[in-house]
C-alpha cells in the first residue's frame, strides 16, 4: 500500500495541537493559582438551582405604581448610550483627524493623539465610572462622563484606521489640487470614510447599551440602578424581570443597529 | 516661448540613504510635452511630486513660473500647487462622490472659506465641468459614482480635474501603467490634444519606451537619479536607450511584451 495523501495545509495539525496543549496546561495553571475547583460547582449545584428555581423563578413584576418608574429607567439607560456615543463620536472625528500622519496637518504629533486614546481605551468604563464617582459623587451625569469617555477613546482609534485604510490616495490627490485642509477634510476624508465611521458608531451604540446598565448600577442611574436595588432588597423574582427587561432592550438595539449596518455597506 | 519650469541642481536624498535624485538641471517652457523614462527606482516619481512639493528636495532650487518651490507654505504654497495639475496612476478619485464633484475638485484651490469646505461651487465653475466632461466623451457619466467607472474613464475624470485647475502644467504618473493598451491610447491622444490645445506644458512618466517616442516632444532618460539623456525623440539611438535602461532596446520590448 501506497502511504496516504495528506490533504491538510502543511503544519496546520501540529500547530492546533500546539494550541490545544497550551489551553489544557493554562486552564491547570490557573485553577491552581485562584484555587478554582469545578467540583465546587458540582458540589454547590443543588444551593445554585436552588436558589435559581425558589427565589428567581418565576419572574414577578414589580408593584404596579412602580412599573412606569422601571420603564423610565430603561429609557435613561438608552438615552444615556446614545447620547453619550453620539457626542463622543462628533469629538472622536475631529480628535481622530490629528491621529493619522497621513492626514494631520501636524504628522509629528499623530502618535501622542493615538498613544493617549490608546490608553484611555485600556482602562474599562467601569473603573472610569468608579472613578468619578468617587470624585464627583453619583449621577447620570457622572455615568454619562464615564461612558463618553471610553467610546471616545474607542472611536479616535477606530476612525483614524478607517482613514488610514481608504483616503489616504485621494488626499493626496486634493493636496495637488491645492485643497486647504478643511477642504481636504470635507471633500476626500469624510466621503470616503462616512460609512466606515457610522458602522463603527453604530458597533459602539451596541457595546454602550450594555456598558450603560453596568455603569448605572455602580450609581449612573438607569435600568441598571433599578435593578441593583431589586438585587439589594432580595427581590430577585422581579429582579429577574427586570433583567428580562434588559435583554429584551440589546437584543432590540443590536437588531436595529445590525440592520443599518448591513444597509450602510451595501 | 516662456520659461514654466526650471530643475537647478536638484538632489533627493531620502532619510533611508537612498539618493533618489543627484544634480538635476533642465527647463520645461510652455507647449512642451516631456517624457520621462528609466528603469524602476530611477527617480521619474520623485522628480514629478518635487515639483509640487508632495515631495520636498534636500538640495538645488526648483523654480515654478519663476518661484522657487521649495522655501513655499501655507497659502502660497496652495496657489503655486493649483497652477500645476496632477495626474496619477491608481486615478486617486473619491469614490463615493460623483463625477462631476471630481472634476469640480479642481476648483478647490481657487475657493476659500465655507464655499469651498461645503462644496459649494458656483453655476459657472458647474458649466465648465460640463463642458470638460463632454470634450472627454464623459458627460453621461456626470451624475454617476466615481466608483463605478472602468479604469479608463476614471483617468479621464482624473484628466478633467487637472484641466478644471487651469493649470499651466500637467504632471502625470504613469496614466496608463493600470490600463489596457485601447484605453492607454486614448488617454495619451487625449492628454496630448487638451494640452496642445491649452498651451499647457506636460510631463509625463511612463515605462512605454515606444509610447514614449510617439507622443512626446521631448524626451528625458533617468538612470540611477542622473538625466543621461534629454533630447528629442528622433535623437534616442539604441546606444543611448542602453545607457538609461542598462540594456538593449531588443530585451526591453521582449521584457514589454511578456508583460503585458
Ligand atoms: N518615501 C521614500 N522613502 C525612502 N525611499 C524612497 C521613497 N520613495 C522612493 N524612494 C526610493 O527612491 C528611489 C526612486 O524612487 P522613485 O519612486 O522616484 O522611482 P521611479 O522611477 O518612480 O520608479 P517606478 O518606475 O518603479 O515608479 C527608489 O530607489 C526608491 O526606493
Ligand atoms: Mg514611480
Amino acid at each position: 500500500m501506497t502511504k496516504k495523501i495528506s490533504l491538510g495545509v502543511a503544519g496546520q495539525k501540529k500547530m492546533y495541537t500546539a494550541f490545544l496543549i497550551a489551553a489544557v496546561i493554562l486552564f491547570v495553571l490557573t485553577s491552581v493559582y485562584t484555587n478554582f475547583n469545578p467540583m465546587t460547582l458540582v458540589k454547590n449545584g443543588d444551593a445554585f438551582w436552588s436558589f435559581i428555581t425558589e427565589d428567581f423563578l418565576p419572574p414577578a413584576l414589580p408593584k404596579a405604581s412602580r412599573i412606569p418608574g422601571v420603564l423610565s429607567s430603561v429609557l435613561v439607560t438608552l438615552a444615556l448610550a446614545l447620547s453619550a456615543t453620539t457626542i463622543a463620536a462628533i469629538f472622536a472625528f475631529f480628535i481622530a483627524l490629528f491621529g493619522s500622519e497621513k492626514v494631520s496637518p501636524f504628522p509629528k504629533f499623530a502618535k501622542v493623539v493615538r498613544g493617549f486614546a490608546t490608553f484611555l481605551r485600556n482602562i474599562p468604563a467601569l473603573v472610569w465610572a468608579f472613578i468619578l464617582f468617587s470624585s464627583l459623587g453619583i449621577g447620570t451625569g457622572v455615568g454619562f462622563a464615564a461612558l463618553f469617555i471610553t467610546s471616545l477613546a474607542f472611536m479616535v482609534r477606530a476612525f483614524v484606521e478607517t482613514m488610514e485604510d481608504v483616503s489616504q490616495d485621494c488626499v493626496e490627490s486634493l493636496l495637488a489640487v491645492g485643497a486647504s485642509f478643511p477642504q481636504r477634510v470635507s471633500q476626500a476624508i469624510l466621503p470616503s470614510c462616512l460609512n466606515g465611521f457610522l458602522s463603527w458608531f453604530l458597533y459602539c451604540i451596541e457595546v454602550n447599551i450594555r456598558a450603560s446598565t453596568i455603569v448605572g448600577m455602580v450609581g449612573g442611574g438607569g435600568v441598571g440602578l433599578t435593578l441593583f436595588t431589586y438585587i439589594k432588597g432580595f427581590q430577585y423574582d422581579v429582579a429577574l424581570s427586570i433583567i428580562l427587561l434588559i435583554a429584551a432592550m440589546v437584543i432590540v438595539v443590536d437588531r436595529i443597529t445590525g440592520r443599518l449596518r448591513k444597509e450602510i455597506s451595501k | 516661448m516662456a520659461e514654466i519650469l526650471k530643475f537647478e541642481n536638484v538632489s533627493k536624498h531620502y532619510s533611508n540613504g537612498v539618493h533618489a535624485l543627484e544634480h538635476v538641471n533642465f527647463t520645461v517652457n510652455e507647449g512642451e510635452f516631456i517624457s520621462v523614462i528609466g528603469p524602476s527606482g530611477s527617480g521619474k516619481s520623485t522628480i514629478l511630486r518635487s515639483i509640487n512639493k508632495l515631495i520636498s528636495i534636500t538640495d538645488g532650487h526648483i523654480y515654478l513660473d519663476g518661484v522657487s518651490v521649495s522655501q513655499q507654505k501655507g497659502k502660497n504654497l496652495r496657489e503655486l500647487r493649483r497652477k500645476v495639475g496632477m495626474i496619477f496612476q491608481n486615478y486617486n478619485l473619491v469614490y463615493s462622490l460623483s463625477v462631476i464633484q471630481n472634476v469640480l475638485h479642481g476648483c478647490l484651490g481657487y475657493m476659500n472659506g465655507v464655499k469651498g469646505v461645503c462644496g459649494l461651487y458656483s453655476e459657472e465653475d458647474k458649466k465648465k465641468a460640463l463642458a470638460l466632461l463632454e470634450e472627454l466623451g464623459m458627460e453621461s457619466f456626470a451624475n454617476n459614482r466615481a466608483s463605478d467607472l472602468s479604469g479608463g474613464q476614471k483617468q479621464r475624470v482624473g484628466i478633467a480635474r487637472a484641466i478644471m485647475q487651469e493649470p499651466k502644467l500637467l504632471l502625470c504618473d504613469e496614466p496608463i501603467a493600470s490600463l489596457d493598451p485601447s484605453s492607454a491610447k486614448t488617454i495619451m491622444d487625449l492628454l496630448r490634444s487638451m494640452t496642445s490645445k491649452r498651451g499647457i506644458a506636460c510631463i509625463v512618466n511612463l515605462h512605454q519606451l515606444d509610447v514614449a517616442v510617439k507622443y512626446s516632444t521631448r524626451i528625458i532618460g533617468l538612470s540611477k537619479g542622473e538625466i543621461v539623456f534629454d533630447g528629442a525623440p528622433e535623437a534616442l539611438t539604441d546606444e543611448r536607450i542602453e545607457r538609461i535602461y542598462g540594456t538593449s532596446r531588443e530585451n526591453l520590448m521582449i521584457g514589454a511584451s511578456a508583460n503585458d
